[in-house]
């Protein structure tokens, strides 16, 4: 007996002696942050408290980072605040989203050349005429921890990531599960393998069986709200919903370069007391950036309605979206008068502050005519405003509903029902506008506001006193 | 594009995110748009997703009004 307690115990002490001490690595992620720059004094202090607990903690975001607050995407740089607070608050790094090609070719180039951290994306081959310095991956000792850290982003079924086709010419995109397993020799050179997905939670799942080699998937794109995370195949996987309302802080427990387990919490952030005060400071700066006040163009004659406005929005969306019409909610309008002056980016944003898409699609006259009809119906039966057109309508007295409507080009010849137009209208007026049309439409990658700016500093001058497109007839 | 919600089959705008689809949803319903403000959207695996989720990464969700 008294030599098996002793064997017992030589196994046990030679068990303990072979196995390395267990290290843990503490990860906080975000995703799709989408310009939330009005959280990121309360991430910064999320940051600063872990980093205090675990000085090795990797930060990272799986990217859309920028697309969703004008005082970020509209910067004199676009969407340099957000790289900036980033930069402070020590991310380690990011995975290019599909938003981040919203800046184009030049500007996302110019944005990862002012980050202080890697932008990792495996399946994007910028052209060399873009000095863009994308990464496949990046590899981190963490406290003795080795991990790399490898990024992909979606690819829509044109081949490239959903932004506009011409944000993202010259450059190369692959199949991401193909490019990923490229990387497979990774595994060897690390003790925590971990893929920064912006390809959404179902293909982190679908993609889950194929790599069994990836340790942990920290995934954005598709805006799931997971608790902590979930293992699917054997691979851990952690998403939050958009503009910071969560992030996570995963805990890899490593053992003889092995992880041996994993687990997740959820952080609130977004209406969260307890800020960084240097990030408050910063994101107040932004806030009160001197470019929002810069003039695009003189108002030569004071706009006196909702439709001298409504006309000029309409006549941005036409011109800018070379449109032959094009049309604007009533209730998207959201001032009715403007003195003669000077036309600010923030006077813009205050008429249009919906952060619309812009939206185009190849309508017959017929199909415009039943598409007007129904955005009347279903924003508080108001008629669109219009531009390249004029519209009369008939009205039940009783009931509000159009009985007849008539539309006519600028020079007063009635629009062909049968005739192709290309619309270009906002995103909101064509989801609540379903008719039996052939074209569903699709994003110009431009938000409405844009397009109005544009208008204005091409304009110089506007004057839209006494115009007036809409006639109604009861 | 198309996205089933709830058990109605919905056509949106090539780039569209969720929203917009309830809004497509709730018209096409002749429900109130006010409503929107009013929804919880998930997906098949039962989990919450924000309505400014793109549409192109789902086939179907399902909605609940909030408590």
């Amino acid at each position: 007996m008294r030599k098996f307690v002793f064997a017992l115990v030589l196994l046990l002490a030679g068990a303990t002696a072979w196995a390395g001490p267990k290290k843990e690595l503490h990860i906080l992620s975000a995703n799709d942050m989408h310009a939330a720059i009005e959280c990121m004094p309360r991430l910064g202090f999320v940051a600063d408290s872990l980093r205090a607990l675990y000085p090795d903690l990797l930060v990272l975001s799986a990217g859309d980072n920028r697309s969703g607050e004008p005082l970020n995407d509209m910067y004199e740089i676009p969407a340099y605040p957000m790289v900036a607070l980033m930069n402070i608050i020590g991310f380690n790094a990011t995975t290019l989203g599909n938003h981040e090609f919203d800046s184009g070719q030049q500007g996302l180039a110019k944005l990862i050349s002012m980050s202080s951290f890697p932008s990792l994306c495996a399946n994007v081959q910028p052209d060399a005429k873009w000095n863009m310095h994308v990464k496949p991956y990046q590899l981190y000792d963490c406290g003795g921890i080795k991990v790399a850290v490898l990024g992909a982003v979606a690819l829509s079924p044109m081949g490239i990531p959903e932004s506009h086709p011409m944000n993202t010419t010259d450059m190369k995109f692959t199949a991401p599960l193909a490019t990923i397993q490229q990387y497979q020799f990774l595994r060897q050179q690390c003790d925590v393998m971990l893929l920064l997905s912006h390809l959404g939670y179902e293909t982190d799942v679908e993609f889950s069986k194929e790599l069994p080699w990836v340790d942990v998937i920290v995934g954005g794109h598709s805006h799931t709200q997971l608790k902590g995370g979930e293992l699917h195949n054997g691979v851990f996987i952690t998403q939050n919903k958009n503009r910071l309302q969560c992030v996570t802080h995963t805990t890899i427990t490593v053992e003889d370069g092995k992880v041996v387990d994993r687990k997740a919490e959820n952080i609130a952030i977004r209406g969260q007391q307890n800020e960084n005060k240097v990030i408050a400071a910063l994101v107040e700066y932004f806030s009160h950036n001197p470019a929002f006040h810069r003039v695009l163009a003189q108002v030569d004659t004071p706009f006196e309605c909702y439709e001298e406005l409504g006309c000029m929005v309409c006549d941005a969306y036409k011109q800018e979206g070379q449109a032959d019409v094009s049309f604007q909610n009533a209730g998207g309008v959201r001032y009715d008068k403007f003195a003669v002056g000077g036309f600010s980016v923030a006077d813009a944003l205050r008429l249009d502050p919906f952060q619309n898409e812009a939206i185009e699609l190849n309508l017959t006259g017929k199909e415009l005519a039943d598409m007007l009809v129904k955005c009347y119906m279903n924003d508080n039966k108001v008629f669109p405003y219009v531009g390249g057109m004029k519209a009369a309508y008939t009205i039940d007295p009783a009931t509000r509903d159009i009985k007849k409507l008539v539309l006519t080009d600028e020079a007063g010849k009635k629009l062909d029902p049968k005739k192709t137009y290309k619309v270009v209208t906002n995103s909101y007026a064509v989801a609540i506008s379903p008719t039996n049309r052939k074209d569903a439409g699709r994003g110009i990658g431009k938000i409405t506001a844009q397009l109005v700016m544009s208008y204005l500093e091409h304009q110089g001058h506007v004057s839209y006193q006494g115009v007036r497109r809409l006639t109604e007839k009861k | 594009m198309k996205l089933k919600v709830n058990r109605t089959t919905i056509e949106v705008f090539e780039g569209a995110e969720i929203r917009q689809a309830l809004l497509t949803y709730l018209a096409r319903r002749r429900m109130s748009l006010k409503f929107i403000d009013q929804l919880e959207v998930f997906d098949v695996w039962g989990h919450e997703i924000d309505q400014g989720a793109p549409v192109s990464q789902y086939s179907q969700v399902k909605l609940k009004f909030k408590n």
